[in-house]
């Protein structure tokens, strides 16, 4: 049974189009199985007589849950909503698709990712110190598919003086299993794991690098009450933005002139954080040529999880957002989150490249 | 027609063969979310749980080449063909009511050009229109096509339906912007209209396939002309002592300056949704406009419509509630704000000339008022012409009878009255979002012996009347 909460979205969802235009997935798919008012529909006929099914449960899985149509909703209501639920309904009714279910068992294991995180970004982390007011954290996706972008960052924060640390057992924070089955008690669980580690080393500042992570610690470990309250959680792009602001990083100007932004979306909608980037960017000396869709109208590039279930779906997602910056005539794509760069870098068109802000970052300090 | 045994297997591997296995579909859960589109029987009718329509495939074309193997496919099986766009239709039109293929454009998304030399934009069907109309001001320019479902629709819905924007007062309906189309006949012969439609080269084949709601063909590209974002946008709003006084002030207005914006309310209408939405809370009819261009022609025709309006008695409410409405003109729309299941509702606009606009707006409240206790009627006038002004009526009854059939004939029955009175006192059955399945069965009454034109066309075109059944009165 759909929570209370569930169906009062769905019902208001099942009969509107309004956000279908920012969709990433049905715009590229053309399936109305993929578009919020599809995916109300069909839990709301869960409770009307049409249970739902194996079928249902793959259309939920091909959700970005990218909160496009929820920013986009003039009376608040948020599709995610249904559809993370859907989603835990998919597991406890053992509807799920077999491909998501491998992902899903990695993620109980506490990685998207099969092997080990990147080794050279281990020893980097072996070579700080074990504890520091300032904490660092990676994320899953940073450790095994981005790890240059945390090699970067410790770069960058080691040029402007500050003293952090990184753990050396980094575990997840439960953003990918939370979005893959649900809020449920199995990833509160691994949540508060993941808290108490971060809180015995004593860190008073937390900066995380992956803004999927940095929502999930912001608003559900608040929600759950998992951190001490003088406990900072920032994104890593504030962070540094907040650095160069002090007069602690100076930039030598980079000569890239062909580039635009990509807003993950984490960062954008949920943090609402469109800002910090591009005053980085700026103080670099590039110049952007923004996307029609930029700030909170950004269009998701699948995301990570995506990425693992559905690679097929994800590349036709990611050339959307390529579609968008070829408009812009840019060469360079920028973004600052390790799964994006991860999915764009993927499936850059032949001449167009994505670098990381950090990377950036990185060299021009 | 019923497959037998293993048939349903051997189409559906010519399908797709067509246009790859990931783009045909026949599992159920798909199926359910084509069988509800904004038409208030197919929303009931899932509401209550009842099953609703449902395709046997779903076939998602690339091209208009693959269009035109579907339709051949179809044909040879004699299997319908129902093309569904964005699906939020208030019709039915594109309800899979007979089954068969249910044809979804919308992977038919590109760009194909947007010439700023010839000012034209011209792209595949299936595309969003407020996709098209973003390309279109990324450069500064607009189709002007701003319909509320902006966001929802297609091109091809709008076309499909002779659509309408809120800004076509200014720039025409649809119909006066599509220049040339690209269309896919029922026999799969894929035609192109002329590249212009101001021509002395016989009738307008665009005219023929505008508004054809799927029966005729697949539209699968369409040119339209742009025009420069305008340099100045000014609101203004008023308030009427009441309608039929709005109606001469506006009809005055038009026939002197070229407004894009008139949109006037009864006074229903003005108590009830402008108070909710807008927080004006004054008995009247209250009408808010825009003039739009250049800057220094639009402060003329602001100053010669607020002179005009003065003249009728209105009350100048400034630009703030014009402004207002225009931020909030599609939270109308929205869940919260727009009439909801479980109460029944629908909107029967008409259109006619000005002499037969104050005995359309009686005639239909009466008829909806007088035979249907507890059926609130309200309207406003929002898309003017120097000839006339279309009257967009609607009804509201927040208590239906709990059967759906009960419903259904209750429903149809409002209807019917409401959209006879229209065509008996110089209306016609639908000014801008289509006839579909929700006003079929009026076609013949509204065209009389002219309906043997379309007939002609359906039966030379589509002989197997495989195209869209049972919509459009074909």
């Amino acid at each position: 049974m759909f929570s209370e909460k569930a169906k009062i979205h769905a019902d208001a969802c099942r009969f509107c189009w309004m956000c279908r235009h920012i969709c990433p997935v049905g715009l590229v798919s053309g399936k109305e199985g993929n578009t919020p008012r599809g995916r109300a529909l069909i839990v709301s006929m869960d409770s009307r007589n049409i249970p739902l099914t194996a079928d249902a449960a793959a259309l939920m899985y091909e959700c970005c849950l990218c909160n496009a149509c929820a920013n986009d909703c003039k009376t608040g209501y948020d599709p995610t909503v249904f559809t993370r639920e859907a989603r835990t309904m998919a597991v406890v009714n053992g509807l799920v698709p077999p491909e998501v279910e491998k992902v899903i068992d990695r993620a109980m294991q506490g990685s998207l990712y099969a092997g080990e995180p990147d080794s050279s970004l281990r020893a980097a982390i072996e070579r700080l110190p074990e504890k520091a007011d300032t904490l660092v954290y990676l994320g899953d996706v940073t450790l095994h598919q981005s790890p240059e972008m945390a090699l970067d960052l410790f770069k960058v924060l080691k040029a402007a003086g500050v003293e952090f640390t990184v753990l050396r057992d980094e575990r997840a924070s439960g953003a990918h299993l939370g979005d893959l089955i649900g809020y449920v008690d199995e990833v509160r669980l691994m949540s508060a794991a993941c808290a108490q580690r971060i809180q015995e080393t004593g860190a008073k500042k937390i900066v995380v690098l992956d803004p999927s992570d940095a929502r999930f610690i912001k608003q559900q470990w608040g929600a759950w009450d998992l951190l001490q309250p003088d406990v900072q959680v920032i994104t890593a792009t504030s962070y540094v933005a907040k650095l160069l602001d002090s007069g602690r990083l100076r930039l030598r100007q980079l000569p890239y002139q062909s580039t635009t932004f990509h807003d993950p979306c984490r960062l954008a909608r949920d943090l609402d954080e469109t800002e910090p980037a591009r005053r980085i960017i700026v103080a670099m000396g590039i110049p952007l040529r923004e996307m029609f869709l930029n700030r909170k109208l950004t269009k998701c590039c699948s995301g990570a999880i995506i990425h693992q279930t559905d690679p097929a779906l994800s590349k036709k997602i990611a050339a959307g957002r390529w579609e968008d910056a070829a408009a812009t005539g840019a060469d360079l794509l920028i973004t600052a989150c390790p799964g994006c760069r991860s999915v764009l870098g993927s499936q850059a068109p032949k001449g167009k490249l994505v670098r990381d802000i950090f990377s950036l970052l990185a060299e021009a300090c | 027609m019923e497959f037998r045994a293993f048939m349903v297997n051997m189409i559906q591997s010519e399908l797709e063969d067509v246009v790859g296995r990931e783009n045909v579909s026949v599992n159920e859960a798909d199926k359910l979310t084509y069988g509800v589109d904004y038409f208030w029987v197919a929303r009931m009718w899932a509401d209550k749980g009842k099953k609703p329509p449902a395709p046997d495939f779903i076939v998602r074309p690339g091209s208009a080449e693959e269009v035109s193997k579907i339709l051949k496919i179809a044909n040879y099986y004699k299997i319908p063909v129902q093309t569904w766009g964005g699906g939020s239709g208030s019709q039915g039109s594109a309800l899979p009511m007979a089954g068969g293929i249910l044809l979804d454009v919308k992977r038919m998304n590109r760009l194909i050009s947007l010439d700023e030399k010839a000012m034209t934009i011209t792209a595949e069907t299936g595309m969003i229109f407020q996709t098209l109309e973003w390309h279109a001001n990324a450069k500064g320019l607009s189709i002007m096509h701003i319909p509320s479902c902006l966001t929802c629709g297609t091109v091809g819905g709008a076309l499909a339906h002779r659509g309408i924007g809120i800004l076509s007062t200014k720039y025409g309906k649809i119909d006066d912007q599509c220049l040339s189309m690209e269309v896919v006949l029922p026999n799969g012969d894929i035609i192109n209209t002329l590249p212009v439609p101001k021509h002395a080269a016989g009738p307008d084949l665009n005219q023929i396939f505008i508004g054809s709601e799927g029966t005729l063909g697949v539209m699968t590209k369409a040119s339209f002309r742009l025009v420069k974002l305008p340099e100045a946008r000014r609101f203004r709003a008023f308030l009427f002592k009441d309608f039929v006084t709005g109606i001469e002030a506006c009809k005055e207005i038009v026939q002197t300056v070229k407004p894009s914006i008139v949109r006037l309310f009864d006074e229903a209408e003005t108590v009830s949704i402008i108070k909710k939405v807008l927080g004006f809370d004054k008995r009247g009819a209250f009408m808010n406009m825009a003039v739009e261009g250049n800057a220094r022609i639009t402060a003329i025709e602001e100053e010669i419509a607020m002179e005009i309006c003065a003249k009728y008695g209105a009350m100048d409410l400034g630009a703030e509630y014009g402004e207002k409405w225009f931020e909030n003109r599609i939270t109308f729309f929205y869940p919260g704000h727009i009439m909801n299941n479980p109460q029944m509702f629908g909107t029967m606009d008409t259109i006619s000339t000005y002499d037969n606009v104050e005995r359309i707006y009686w005639a239909m409240k009466h008829a909806v008022e007088d035979n249907f206790p507890n059926v609130r009627f309200i309207a406003h006038c929002s898309h003017w012409y120097d000839w006339g002004t279309m009257i967009y009526d609607r009804f509201i009854m927040d208590e239906p009878p709990e059967d759906p059939e009960e419903a259904i004939r209750l429903h149809n029955q409002i209807w019917n009255a409401g959209v006879r009175a229209a065509m008996q006192n110089g209306g016609v059955i639908n000014d801008h979002h289509g006839v579909g399945l929700k006003l079929s069965r009026l076609m013949k009454e509204q065209y009389g012996p002219a309906m043997q034109v379309f007939n002609g066309l359906k039966k030379s075109l589509d002989p197997n009347g495989i195209m869209n059944p049972y919509k459009l009165g074909l």
